[in-house]
């Protein structure tokens, strides 16, 4: 009898230690932000209930979620693909899965900038509420015997402490958002959003959408409409953003256009006297335009500053003093 | 025979094609900072940044103490760690699940950087 009562102790401090090793701290803090709100003020920055029916369902076949999710995905992003065309692409079949990198190039590929999210459970629900739905890689199983898994969000209810996704071979599954959480939390937070050129993520990260156009950016025969697009879409939201500056300014500069190239350098450096590397473009681009004098005072001055790009300065100043017979 | 004044046709053009390509690229490599550039600078600034706040953590400071590595020194040396180190390091901190082991297991690594330095394996901290 005592014996049972100590292996009935013992199991419930085993369960509280397990319980204690899987805590789902942003799920626990969103639920208890959202119900006292709720009583506070109906103005809460999360609805209730969001359910995304649009968004398309590819039931997965064997392991090939990856493909499946980002179909679901590209489809609600408005590009007509189906997961069979991107198996070639992402899948690979030695580990019967898909690596995230790829799944991020995959995307570039059809013309869509991918964004990854702040690892903020919140954040997360935020695009989910504005109308994107969220790649999201799990790891199913531990940490140390890993099922890595792709889905969906697409929907979530607070008062019931939900998420929907598609995910596997369903097409609306509802979890709980702690067990959502601790998923999620052994794949590294992985959430990603696709955007459409000239289309703004809800989030105020300007570095992370420098990173995520740039990237789309750099894709060889990219369409230079699409880039300017985005650049300028970043622009409209952060107007002072050097490096969406710079980005711009050197699209035009990359397309002969040299006058918008100078206006765009010069007001750049108007703002933020001291940074070279405008200075330098600026040189750069006088010097195409025959303009020595200016060039050689802009590129005197990225010298001067230095820097991390200080080869680029010195080289610039050769080719303007070698221009001016130096 | 003919097969191969065929293949040296096929070849010719193809080289030819190769050195103008070459030719045409010169011009793209003027010397504006390019937005690649600036990405990746950005790129190393962010995991700077993660490293140094981890480093201010005032539990990570006590634990590298606790190793003989004074804090202040290690907070200063984050400058001097290349673009793979800095990528390692910043991917363990954010990857980092809570508790002490793993907490350990980063300030290890950041330990075992300077050790090698001091050994002369590795250059990441020139200061020691």
């Amino acid at each position: 009898m005592g014996k049972n009562i100590l292996r009935c102790v013992g199991g419930i401090m085993v369960m509280l230690w397990l319980s204690g090793c899987v805590s789902a701290p942003q799920s626990d803090a969103l639920l208890t932000h959202f119900s006292q709100r709720l009583g506070a003020s109906p103005s809460v920055a999360l609805s209730a209930r969001i359910q995304l029916e649009q968004v398309p369902f590819f039931p997965q076949q064997d392991f090939q979620c990856g493909p499946a999710a980002l179909a679901t995905v590209l489809q609600a992003s408005k590009v007509d693909i189906h997961p069979e065309a991107l198996v070639a692409q992402v899948f690979v079949p030695a580990r019967q899965g898909s690596l995230q990198i790829e799944m991020l190039a995959a995307a570039r590929r059809y013309g869509r900038i991918s964004q990854i999210l702040a690892p903020d459970l919140e954040k997360l629900l935020e695009q989910v509420q504005a109308g994107k739905p969220v790649l999201v890689m799990q790891n199913l199983g531990l940490s140390w015997y890993p099922q890595w898994h792709y889905a969906v969000v697409v929907g979530f209810d607070l008062p019931r402490a939900e998420i929907v996704l598609r995910s596997g071979l369903v097409r609306d599954y509802r979890i709980s958002l702690a067990l959502f959480e601790r998923t999620w939390q052994r794949a590294e937070h992985w959430a990603v959003v696709l955007l459409a050129p000239g289309e703004l993520p809800s989030d105020e990260r300007e570095d992370a959408y420098f990173q995520s156009v740039s990237a789309f950016a750099a894709l060889a025969n990219r369409d230079g409409r699409a880039i300017a697009l985005a650049y300028e879409a970043g622009l409209q939201r952060w107007p002072t953003s050097t490096n969406l500056g710079m980005a711009r300014a050197n699209l035009w500069y990359a397309q002969g256009d040299y006058d918008s190239a100078v206006l765009a350098y010069e007001a750049i450096i108007a703002r933020v006297p001291d940074y070279a590397a405008g200075h330098n473009n600026l040189a750069q681009t006088l010097l195409d335009l025959g303009r020595l004098d200016e060039a050689k005072k802009h590129a005197e001055r990225a010298v001067l500053i230095g820097g991390s790009f200080s080869e680029n300065f010195r080289i610039t100043l050769d080719a303007i003093d070698s221009a001016l017979g130096l | 025979m003919k097969m191969n004044s065929y293949l040296r046709k096929v070849v010719t053009t193809a080289l030819l094609a190769a050195f103008s390509l070459v030719c045409i690229q010169m011009p793209a490599m003027a010397d504006i900072v390019s937005t690649e550039q600036i990405a990746t600078e950005q790129r190393n600034q962010i995991q700077r940044d993660a490293v140094r706040g981890f480093l201010d953590r005032a539990d990570v400071q006590a634990q590298l103490e606790a190793r003989g590595v004074d804090a202040a020194d290690a907070l200063q040396r984050v400058d001097s760690l290349t673009a793979g180190e800095l990528a390692s390091l910043s991917e363990q901190i954010d990857t980092l699940p809570a508790g002490e082991g793993a907490l350990g297991f980063v300030i290890g690594l950041i330990v075992i950087f300077m050790l090698l330095d001091i050994a002369g394996v590795t250059d990441v901290f020139p200061a020691i």
